[in-house]
């Protein structure tokens, strides 16, 4: 489980985020969405513990974060960003295995080289193993970086859950890689992971979300289900657009209202 | 694969350049000496036992056939091997070498090495030479260049003396040209040009350095030198009084370029005091004195 | 990609060990075989040496080839961490600033060691430059770091430019050194940032071999570190690297062994470029193989540098630092256009 209490975040006098306080639990993927400005990227940083919060605190498995010995809970918890450069040439496989690297000292042991075998496979990336990853095309290398994210926490540590965190990791991507990566996180969800995403397309979310957290001018505006969160009333007042839930054969989507 | 043979060969291309250079005719010699003083050098030379010289250093330019010799380098970067490689009897320094380690690797080597002071006067050159003399046996030599030194230097004084010397012209020396466009003025810091000056009769232009190394263009203009000495490499590489001229910033305010003083000299025979320091007291005396009676050589 | 990777690794120890052979076997003079064994026999039992033979192989040959080889391996791998550190292929200890600063630190020695008492002068003995050199490359380091720092995280950009203006204080203070300095000192200083390695003693050899080695070990513990950093701080962080607490300590580990061989040998540029951007090409960036690979790699360039230094005019010698600019050059233009003068890729601001 992952709870964020009473907190809010500042750079110099403003306010990034106030008093937002949620609980996230095993077996479900949230997304976090809002206008730009809302706060989003910065939740996501205190989520992902890059940031330590001005106010409030974060857990993970019921425990209250140490900020001064991060280095463990990178064995259970990985975010995926929007765009991953790498500054000098590297093999896909050997991407990959950077994931695994919380999880071992000098040398990846037979497990880690056996993971990062399984998440090339479930990835389909047999054929660039050997590739340099500069070579590869915006939504192949996403590809990679996301089976990296998922070598790092294949395991589900002992007790407690595992925590994908991602921000915004599709919003640079082609539409066909766009449904593929959504499927893939569908598949990864289970009864010990826990899903937080940060999405831009309401419609995506609508449909991939268990759970919704709006965010508008820091500060948490509705959560919960995804049809109640992404009323009318509400996207009307945050992202100040006449919307609505069309009903299409067996699918639901917002657009305008006309 | 081509590469591994170029790395290869390359150690041995360069192994038979070294062999190559080092053969020299072993011919009446009675030692093999490496001198990396140019002074001590061109002393060797003066008292006859330059044909016993085998390596020089990079700035002993004196005499012509010091130039033709095989040298070991600039005196301050040397290498202890490449002196040994000369097989020297006697290696011969000025207590100036450099770097720091390679007087100690020398010795080490049990090479036979010998230093002198040459010092800043015109004495201790005069001892030096004595006692350079001394040691390859030939010590009369040394004392008929020194009275000769002397007797020039009389000579100069005794004309200086019979001039009815108005205004004593004030003379600046500039080295141009060995780093990219820089000059440097080699007078007004009382060394050894600043004597030789003196004694040929002139005095050293005055100008507040401050401290510095260079002084700029307006610092020369300032002085105003009446007469300027150009030495060989600037002149040579600016080609002539009219360039130097305006080639130099400054230069061209002044009197010495107004009035067409701008002399060429030769450096060596100008920073350091050795056995002809006499005639280029006398060189420069006519420089400065074109009307006085100098006599002949 | 790298194919290359199996046979790397024997093909250049074995190229290693030839060089090594050819640049003792080489030099000025020429040395006859059995007077290298029999040198080194003497050695082993602790007696002198027999003729000049042996005590030029002993004295200034061996440790000559000893001192350049680990300098080689100094400066490659130095190149290595920063570059990883800094996420640019064109950075290295002479850039950032390290090298000038060792040499102003060296060349206050030169200047002021002559009005220091002669107690000082004998107790410190030959560590006094090196020491000195190593709290200038420090301070140059420490100062690029700092400054840099203001943004809250160090970008490559801010750090060259930095690095750059470091430089140019370290330079001209080892200028005005040379100012304030009598001749024979002055020279020294000249003749200190061009680089050489004649002169060369066993105690130096002693010292920078001790010094690289237990940096190399360190830094080849936190290749893995390294790693993670290429995908950015950033995802390091998510990763478990401690960004900030790693590059303190790469900076000293760098600057420490190079500021080391700096004080012995004078400012030798270009080698931590020019290596590590080979190697790239031929075993890519994995820290793991780059960092022993650029060992040997700088080994071998460095020593054959210094076999044309001392042959090519024999008896007279090139300054290493003029073959080292000549080779390095074009290849830090060429880095220039290929990556299009520093495009930054890496971490932003949420």
């Amino acid at each position: 489980m992952v709870e964020i209490k009473n907190a809010g975040y500042a750079v110099g006098k403003k306010w990034l985020l106030e008093n937002i306080s949620y609980q996230f639990f095993p077996g479900k993927c949230y997304m976090i969405c809002g206008p730009n400005g809302a706060g989003k990227s910065t939740l996501m940083k205190l989520l992902s513990l890059l940031s330590i919060p001005d106010v409030g605190e974060v857990f993970y498995n019921n425990t209250k974060i140490n900020y001064t010995n991060k280095e463990g809970y990178s064995k259970y918890r990985a975010v995926l960003s929007q765009q991953v450069d790498i500054s000098f040439p590297m093999e896909v496989e050997e991407v990959v295995m950077m994931g695994r690297y919380p999880h071992f000292k000098i040398k990846p042991s037979k497990e880690d080289i056996e993971i990062c075998d399984e998440v090339i496979e479930l990835q389909n990336l047999q054929s660039f193993r050997k590739r340099n990853f500069l070579t590869l095309s915006g939504g192949e290398r996403q590809r990679v970086q996301f089976a990296r994210v998922l070598s790092q926490i294949w395991k589900a540590p002992e007790q407690g859950s595992r925590i994908l965190l991602l921000d915004e990791p599709i919003s640079s991507l082609d539409i066909k890689y766009q449904f593929d990566f959504l499927k893939h996180v569908q598949q990864f969800l289970n009864e010990r992971t826990i899903i937080i995403a940060v999405l831009h397309d309401l419609n995506l979310a609508l449909n991939y979300a268990d759970e919704i957290l709006l965010l508008n001018k820091g500060k948490l505006f509705s959560s919960g289900k995804p049809g109640d969160v992404l009323s009318p009333e509400n996207i009307n007042a945050v992202f100040q657009l006449e919307f609505k839930l069309h009903q299409f054969n067996d699918m639901q989507f917002l657009w305008s209202v006309v | 694969m081509k590469r591994i043979i170029f790395v290869l060969a390359l150690p041995l291309v360069l192994f038979s350049c070294g062999q190559f250079g080092n053969k020299e005719k072993d011919s009446k010699r009675d030692m093999r000496i490496v001198c990396v003083s140019k002074q001590l050098n061109e002393m060797i030379f003066a008292v006859g036992k330059g044909h016993n010289i085998v390596a020089v250093d990079l700035s002993s330019t004196y005499p012509d056939s010091a130039k033709l010799l095989p040298t070991v380098g600039y005196h301050r970067m040397l290498s202890a091997e490449g002196i040994i490689s000369m097989k020297p009897d006697l290696v011969l320094h000025d207590n100036d070498m450099g770097p720091a380690n390679v007087l100690p690797q020398l010795e080490k080597a049990g090479l036979n090495i010998k230093a002198y002071d040459i010092g800043r006067t015109i004495d201790s050159s005069k001892l030096v030479l004595k006692q350079l003399a001394n040691f390859f046996g030939v010590p009369k030599l040394a004392d008929s260049l020194n009275q000769k030194l002397d007797a020039d230097l009389l000579t100069a004084k005794n004309i200086l003396a019979s001039i009815h010397i108005v205004d004593t012209p004030s003379v600046m020396v500039i080295q141009f040209g060995r780093a990219g466009n820089s000059f440097f003025v080699m007078s007004g810091r009382g060394g050894i040009p600043d004597k030789m000056i003196e004694l040929a009769g002139g005095r050293p232009a005055h100008y507040d350095a401050k401290g510095a190394r260079q002084i700029n263009s307006e610092a020369v203009a300032t002085a105003n030198p009446d007469i300027i000495i150009a030495t060989d490499y600037g002149f040579d590489k600016m080609g002539g009084a009219e360039n130097f001229k305006e080639g130099i910033p400054g230069v061209a305010l002044t009197n010495a370029a107004k009035n067409n003083r701008i002399y060429r000299f030769e450096e060596h025979d100008l920073v350091y005091f050795g056995p002809r320091t006499g005639e280029n007291v006398m060189k420069l005396m006519k420089l400065f004195y074109p009307n006085a009676n100098v006599p002949a050589k | 990609m790298f194919r290359q990777s199996k046979f790397f690794f024997p093909f250049t120890i074995v190229l290693l060990i030839v060089i090594l052979l050819c640049a003792v076997a080489f030099g000025a003079v020429s040395i006859p075989i059995h007077d290298m064994f029999s040198g080194l026999l003497h050695v082993l039992q602790n007696k002198k040496s027999a003729n000049i033979y042996e005590g030029v192989f002993i004295e200034i040959r061996l440790p000559r080839v000893l001192l350049c080889t680990i300098t080689g391996a100094i400066l490659s791998v130095s190149g290595v961490l920063l570059q990883g550190l800094f996420r640019n292929p064109i950075v290295e200890p002479g850039l950032i600033g390290t090298s000038a600063g060792a040499a102003f630190g060296a060349s206050i020695v030169f200047v002021f060691a002559i009005r220091m008492s002669a107690e000082i002068r004998d107790l410190a003995g030959p560590l006094l430059v090196p020491v000195f050199a190593f709290g200038g490359g420090l301070l140059a380091t420490f100062l690029v770091y700092s400054i840099s720092k203001s943004q809250k995280r160090i970008s490559v950009t801010s750090l060259l430019l930095v690095g750059i203006a470091i430089n140019a204080i370290g330079l001209s203070g080892t200028g005005f050194m040379s100012y304030i300095a009598r001749d024979p000192q002055a020279r020294s200083i000249t003749f200190w940032n061009l680089g050489t390695f004649s002169g060369a003693t066993w105690p130096q050899v002693g010292i920078t071999w001790a010094v690289a080695i237990i940096v190399f070990i360190i830094s080849f513990r936190y290749s893995k570190q390294l790693n993670a950093l290429i995908l950015g701080e950033e995802e390091a962080t998510h990763l478990g690297v401690e960004p900030e607490k790693l590059k303190r300590r790469i900076m000293i580990l760098s600057t420490a062994m190079v500021a080391v061989a700096t004080a012995f040998v004078g400012v030798i540029s270009f080698i931590g470029l020019i290596v590590p951007h080979i190697l790239r090409l031929l075993i890519g960036s994995d820290n793991k193989k780059l960092i022993p690979a650029s060992m040997i790699m700088g080994a071998i360039i460095l020593t054959v540098a210094d076999m044309g230094a001392r042959l090519l005019i024999a008896p007279a010698e090139v300054p290493i630092g003029i073959i080292t600019s000549i080779a390095g050059a074009p290849v830090f233009i060429f880095l220039l256009k290929k990556f299009n003068l520093l495009q930054e890729k890496g971490s932003s601001y949420g």
